[in-house]
């Protein structure tokens, strides 16, 4: 069977959950029944979110000490539950918490562990994991080693939320995390947020980036309302920084960010490799240029050759419409 | 912050294979001579040895049996022995083999190496021996005291654009030394201003070429590994000194690299297009053919020969290899010669320090060595051999045929002009003719499977700078910005190999815009530019190419 | 107080991989390397905290004998000694394999807190810091962006999805792994280099065979997996075929 390894914050479900339990019912190709195990204080809420997936089991496991997180409270307590369940895999979502613990629950449970994986290949009767390397300039396949279970985490966004399929409502049970929290070596303050100075370019979800098509100064302002259309952060290609068009955090490429977001639009930007390697990790790449022959649109998932100061206006008129 | 200091008996400023082997036959003569051990550094502004090393290469093996007589059993990266030799003319898309192969092409007992890789293996030899390495030091002012060069000042780390600092910053250290060698390569911005400083300019003036060169991985059974051809003619006009070269390596690694002279007439001559228009060749596509280009690389090369060369010595300082202008441009070899000058320095230098004298007098006994040494042997023949070409290629070649019949017997030194001022102006050459010289045409070509455009070119040389420091280039853009437009055509933006320098149009007119960051170092702008309006000096240490495997 | 740092040998940003015939590897002739980004700021805290608290800083780095150049530039930039856990295996072994090794070679050193980058810019499997931590028995954070050392104990900044912070205490002896840009790095000075020279480099060989848990069966260049969707029309129509198929075909909006 397969366990998956659900996260929630003050018990709401983080939605990339739902991506795992996706790859979790991929990786089963419905032959293994899949539980989903939600760890926390209150978690009954979320526990019910997640018995309208596809699978055979959702677990609420609850505790006062896990009501924020700690890795001692949370490798203690998964590895309970594996302990119990003696899953063949054990699914996790590659969120900064899971990245925080699953590597001490793999080295406490003495398992492999394969991180930040991006799909599954059947190929000989096995399961690799396909994961990048070297700064995404390379993808992996990789298969796990050594007796079960195999922990595995996805990476963000690998699989759709809404590809996780529905089920007619799995049983929940909620059980109490067999943990000692005398045992427990850290303590966590409450979260908080910080006003950050500086662009980061790569938590954006959408980016609209733009280029030297823009031609001057005063047209960038089209390029910001391109971007609060699609309800994205507006980036730019080295020349518009050296320019001092867009301050320099806004640049992607070589000499700036390097960026994978769900949506990436390049308006007026040719695809010279330095600017390529910055974004062609990114989902869904669209490029506007009047040249067809631009080297961007050997990335793009969606092109439009064109003058993007027709294309521009119309597609804001498009999504203010819709 | 306080400037940090070293005091040294010997400093060598480039770690080259000048550089490096001056270190090296210090060493040996330490452990042959004994007495009270020497203070040897060498700084270099690349990140690690070798990541600015770019040359075709072929070495002649004859210095470095000399210096590590057991090189072969140390490692020595010779990568393979020539096995043939063919040099070619080429027409637009014919070509001529010429049945006999010229003697200065001829490379029996000669090795295609990759220098860089060659300059690694010599760095390990020199620190095995004990010598300290500085990487990541740019030189940035030669320091003189009472008429002497006591030392170098190197670059300040961590200044950003404004001059503000960026982070840490750690200034220049002040490295002292009793001698100096300088071997910091071709058009070395620290010889350069040594020879300013102290009017070290030969009667010659110095002449240059640009060397572009790039590392194909092609099918395997293409060339046998060994294979040398050179070529001269397209797409290159008889007016212009140039020509390209073809090495094949094991694995199917290819070296393939083109050269111009840089002292041509046309103000709008691209030597990266003309690279990537030779290419397009049939006889050259048809090598390259299902490869793949693996690093680009662009370098200058001293051309003029012996009668260029500055004067070698002042008090407190001497000047080898590529710095001093020794190579062999009939032969297209030079790095053995910097090897010999840079043991010849060394040889030199280790008396001049064992006897507490430093003074000009005392290292003239270094200029008396060249000139009784392999390197005046093999240079002195040919000194008029590339300012012939001056006249055009025939002219040239004929002239290279009768200096090799002759051993270069002649009545008179011919004198050569420097390149720069041999670019004559837009109106001049192309007549009154009225023409945006800024369109984007003008014979490039661009496949980007074959030919690739020149930011294309810039990634795959690896380049690295960090871009909040100020700008290395020094331009007086008054000129750029009233005559150099309707005079030349901003030929600067042709000849950077690297896209460092655009014109762009602002409301205020076409302005000058600096891409730093691009540069490959090979000095180009420098040496080319009409005006003589642009200095180069060294960004900030341990930047640059990274020309793994050139 | 006794600090260690791991930190690794990775090839530098601007190398492009070529693979192996086999693709199981990438070409490794021609490579350049550097110290790994987010160790070399592990090493700038340690250096910071040494100043601060006095001790000594002891670098770690395994794998070939090539990794000599990271641990070097270590001691330039002041770490006191060093510990290379020498193995040529370990120059492709995962992060499970490095910290088991590392482990194995540092249990008796008794540090009061270990130090190391969040991940490594190859092979990036994020585990070295945390499996180490769980082999020596010390508590852990990752992600670190501020580093604060009192009366025994530890609290340090760790950084969260979406621009959140989180504070977390522990005691001493423990590791943390770093994230880029906590601080400002210093840069090697010339006595830095020369005395690196002297300072000690314990050679070890691994105690066990390495081992990862991990295989890479394979290597290759990320391709697209479609063609391009060119889309024509007026401005009008591009714009609604546009954002038609990106709700409803990329379900990117």
């Amino acid at each position: 069977m397969i366990l998956v390894v659900a996260e929630q914050k003050d018990g709401r479900l983080n939605r990339a959950s739902w991506e795992t339990v996706a790859a979790a019912q991929a990786l089963a190709a419905g032959t293994a029944p899949i539980t989903v195990a939600v760890f926390g204080h209150d978690v009954a809420g979320a526990a019910a979110d997640l018995a309208a997936a596809d699978v055979a089991a959702v677990w609420a496991v609850s505790h006062e000490a896990l009501a924020s997180y700690t890795p001692d409270a949370y490798v203690t307590a998964v590895a309970d539950v594996v302990a119990q369940l003696q899953p063949t895999y054990v699914c996790l979502p590659h969120t900064y918490q899971t990245r925080d613990f699953a590597p001490v629950l793999a080295a406490r449970l003495d398992r492999a562990l394969v991180t930040d994986i991006t799909g599954l290949v059947r190929r000989d009767g096995a399961v690799l994991f396909t994961r990048p390397m070297f700064q995404g300039k390379l993808v992996a396949e990789v298969a796990a080693d050594g007796p079960a279970p195999h922990l595995l985490s996805w990476q963000i966004g690998a699989f759709r939320a809404d590809a996780a399929a529905r089920g007619a409502g799995a049983p929940v049970t909620t059980r109490a995390a067999g943990i000692d929290p005398a045992a427990f070596r850290q303590q966590a303050e409450p979260p908080f947020q910080e006003a950050k100075a500086a662009v980061d370019l790569s938590q954006a979800e959408r980016i609209v980036a733009v280029g030297r098509g823009i031609k001057a100064q005063e047209h960038v302002a089209l390029a910001e309302k391109l971007a609060q259309a699609f309800g994205a952060e507006l980036a730019a290609s080295r020349p518009i920084c050296d320019n001092g068009w867009l301050p320099m955090e806004r640049q992607i490429g070589s000499s700036g960010q390097t960026v994978a977001p769900k949506l990436y639009v390049a308006i007026g930007i040719s695809g010279a490799i330095q600017h390529l390697v910055g974004m062609k990790g990114s989902r869904t790449i669209v490029a506007i240029n009047k040249d067809a022959d631009a080297p961007i649109f050997e990335v793009a998932d969606y092109g439009i050759q064109g003058d993007l100061f027709e294309l521009a206006p119309a597609i804001i008129a498009e999504l203010g419409a819709s | 912050m306080e400037r940090e200091t070293l005091d040294v008996d010997i400093l060598i400023v480039g770690a080259g294979p000048a550089g490096l082997s001056a270190a090296l036959r210090l060493t040996q003569l330490q452990q042959q001579k004994g007495g009270d051990p020497l203070a040897i550094a060498v700084i270099d502004k690349a990140r690690e040895a070798g990541a600015h090393s770019l040359s075709g290469a072929l070495l002649d093996p004859s210095t470095l049996a000399d210096l590590v007589p057991d090189f072969a059993a140390k490692g020595a990266p010779l990568a393979c022995e020539v096995t043939a030799d063919s040099v070619y003319v080429l027409g637009e898309t014919s070509k001529f083999r010429l049945p006999v192969t010229p003697p200065p092409f001829t490379n029996h007992g000669n090795y295609v190496i990759s220098l860089s890789q060659f300059v690694k293996w010599m760095a390990r030899q020199v620190e095995a021996a004990g010598v300290d390495l500085f990487m990541g030091f740019a030189g940035q002012s030669v320091l003189i005291e009472d008429g002497a060069v006591v030392g170098v000042r190197t670059g300040d780390r961590g200044i950003g654009k404004s001059g503000a600092p960026r982070g840490a910053v750690e200034p220049g250290a002040d490295i002292r030394a009793k001698v100096t060698i300088f071997a910091d390569g071709v058009r070395g911005h620290l010889t350069k201003e040594l020879i300013r400083q102290r009017q070290l300019g030969g009667a010659h003036p110095a002449q240059f070429g640009i060397g572009l060169k790039e590392l194909w991985d092609v099918p395997k059974d293409r060339l046998a590994p060994g294979t040398v051809i050179h070529t001269l003619g397209y797409p290159l006009r008889q007016e212009e000194f140039g020509g390209s070269w073809i090495y094949a390596m094991p694995e199917g690694r290819l070296s393939i690299g083109f050269v111009v002279g840089l002292d041509y007439h046309d103000p709008l001559l691209d030597p990266h297009a003309a690279f990537q228009r030779f290419k397009t060749h049939p006889f050259i596509a048809d090598i390259l053919r299902g490869g793949q280009l693996v690093r680009f690389g662009a370098k200058a090369l001293p051309e003029g020969g012996w009668n260029t060369q500055p004067r070698l010595h002042t008090d407190g300082a001497l000047i080898v290899g590529d710095a001093a202008n020794f190579v062999n441009s009939m032969r297209l070899k030079g790095i053995h010669l910097a090897m010999r000058s840079g043991m010849l320095a060394a040889d030199t230098a280790f008396d001049a320090v064992r006897a507490g004298d430093a003074s000009d007098a005392r290292l003239s006994a270094y200029k008396t060595a060249i000139d009784a040494s392999a390197v005046k042997q093999e240079l002195y023949p040919v000194r008029n051999v590339h300012q012939a070409f001056g006249y055009g290629t025939y002219v040239g070649a004929a002239f290279a045929g009768l200096a090799m019949v002759t051993g270069g017997r002649w009545p008179e030194d011919l004198h050569g002009h420097p390149g720069h001022t041999r670019m004559r102006r837009l109106a001049d050459y192309y007549g009154l003719v009225k023409r945006d010289v800024l369109q984007a045409s003008n014979a490039v070509v661009a496949d980007r499977v074959l030919t690739f455009d020149k930011v294309t070119s810039v990634h795959h040389a690896g380049v690295h700078h960090e871009e909040d420091q100020p700008p290395h280039l020094r331009v007086q853009t008054d000129v750029c910005h009233s005559v150099c437009g309707p005079e030349f055509g901003h030929p600067c933006v042709k000849f950077c190999p690297a896209n460092v320098y655009e014109m762009i149009e602002t409301p205020a007119g076409r302005r000058l815009q600096l891409n730093a960051s691009n540069c490959v170092h090979c000095k180009t702008c420098d040496i080319m530019d009409p005006y003589g309006v642009i200095t180069w000096v060294a960004p900030e240490g341990g930047e640059g190419p990274q020309y793994d495997g050139m | 107080m006794k600090i260690a740092v791991c930190i690794k040998q990775v090839p530098t940003r601007e190398w492009q991989p070529r693979l192996t015939d086999d693709r199981r590897w990438v070409r490794d002739t021609d490579i350049s390397y550097e110290m790994n980004e987010p160790d070399a700021y592990a090493l700038e805290e340690a250096l910071r905290l040494k100043e601060k608290h006095g001790g000594e800083v002891v670098v770690i780095s395994a794998g070939p004998a090539r990794v000599q150049q990271v641990i070097r530039e270590a001691l330039a930039r002041g770490a006191d000694r060093a510990i290379h856990v020498q193995d040529d295996a370990l120059g492709v072994a995962d992060a499970w394999a490095g910290a088991l090794a590392v482990a194995a070679a540092v249990k008796d050193e008794g540090f009061d807190i270990v130090l190391t980058g969040l991940q490594s810019d190859d092979q990036g499997h994020g585990q070295f810091g945390p499996v180490l931590a769980e082999r020596l028995g010390m508590p852990h954070s990752t992600i670190i962006m501020e580093v604060q050392i009192a009366d025994g104990r530890l609290r340090a900044k760790r950084e969260l999805e979406g621009g959140w912070f989180q504070y977390v205490t522990m005691p001493l002896p423990a590791l943390l792994t770093i994230q880029s840009g906590i601080n400002q790095l210093r840069y090697a000075t010339l006595k830095g280099i020369m005395a690196a020279k002297k300072k000690d480099i314990r050679v070890a060989a691994p105690a066990a065979p390495v081992a990862s848990r991990t295989r890479v069966v394979s290597l290759s260049l990320p391709q697209k997996s479609k063609q391009t969707a060119m889309i024509g029309g007026t401005p009008q129509e591009a714009a609604r075929e546009l954002v038609r198929r990106l709700r409803e075909e990329a379900r990117a909006l």
